[in-house]
């Protein structure tokens, strides 16, 4: 450890937040409305996924950690389009889960601002379930 | 325009042989840029920092094969960037241990251009 790093540890306040009292994962669910080549989707998810992990590692950063020490879950689903991402997004807002919308640029392919995925989490198993359990794999 | 051109870049290769669908791309894809994100905040804080005020771009790329995804995976760390193989746990699709992608970045433009201008999106 340097000594930074060393004096970081020390002075660093504590991490606060509730621990997940299960497995975690990341849902992200593409909005199949739009017609997105296979890169195009890969890009959107990997948007959502990487602010869905800024934004919790802020929030609730036990869970992030607990997310990323075993193998950074990620389950992807279809979602019929932008209305229903956005349903989705309330429900999983009311059961206290975190929410990344993501809107495109437009560079490619499609209208510039389309919501194209909805990611939610790092949360336990049990509760995205509750929200996404009916989806359909992508 | 040359202000998008000086925003870093991130690219996400992935292999094109392993036929993986879109779902099972899309979850390899994310792995190897939140890996590469949340290294790079060790060690590239300020970079990481005007990639994402800059629209955190990526592009995801296609390579033929797994050598070259290794070729270009040793390329990128002599240049310096950060980059990330990502293995797959194997529990669907293809078998357990397979390398998958490789996410370089975020890095400057020129030098993720300089590496794989020969490559096609996917």
């Amino acid at each position: 450890m340097g000594l930074r790093s060393f004096f970081h540890r020390l002075t660093a306040p504590p991490v606060i937040g509730q621990s997940p009292d299960g497995p975690c994962k990341m849902v992200c669910v593409v909005n199949h409305g739009l017609k997105m080549g296979k890169g195009k989707i890969a890009a959107q998810v990997g948007h959502g996924a990487v602010m869905a992990t800024m934004k919790a590692g802020s929030l609730k950063p036990l869970f992030v950690e607990q997310w990323l020490a075993t193998g950074q879950k990620k389950v992807c689903l279809k979602g019929a389009d932008a209305d229903h991402l956005l349903a989705l997004e309330q429900l999983a807002k009311d059961a206290g889960i975190l929410t990344t919308l993501v809107h495109d640029a437009g560079h490619t392919q499609i209208p510039s601002g389309s919501l194209t995925v909805l990611a939610l989490g790092p949360e336990t198993d049990d509760l995205l379930e509750r929200i996404t359990g009916e989806l359909k794999l992508l | 325009m040359a202000s998008t051109a000086e925003h870093p870049s991130m690219v996400l290769i992935a292999r094109k042989d392993l036929k993986m669908s879109a779902g099972k791309l899309a979850v390899q894809c994310s792995h190897a840029a939140v890996t590469c994100t949340v290294n790079a905040r060790k060690t590239h804080a300020r970079l990481v920092e005007r990639w994402m005020n800059g629209g955190a771009r990526k592009i995801c790329l296609r390579a033929d094969d797994l050598g070259t995804l290794q070729r270009l995976a040793g390329q990128a760390q002599s240049a310096g960037l950060v980059t990330t193989l990502v293995k797959d746990a194997g529990h669907t699709e293809v078998p357990p241990g397979t390398i998958t992608v490789l996410g370089i970045g975020p890095a400057p433009r020129r030098a993720i251009d300089a590496l794989v201008s020969d490559l096609k999106p996917y």
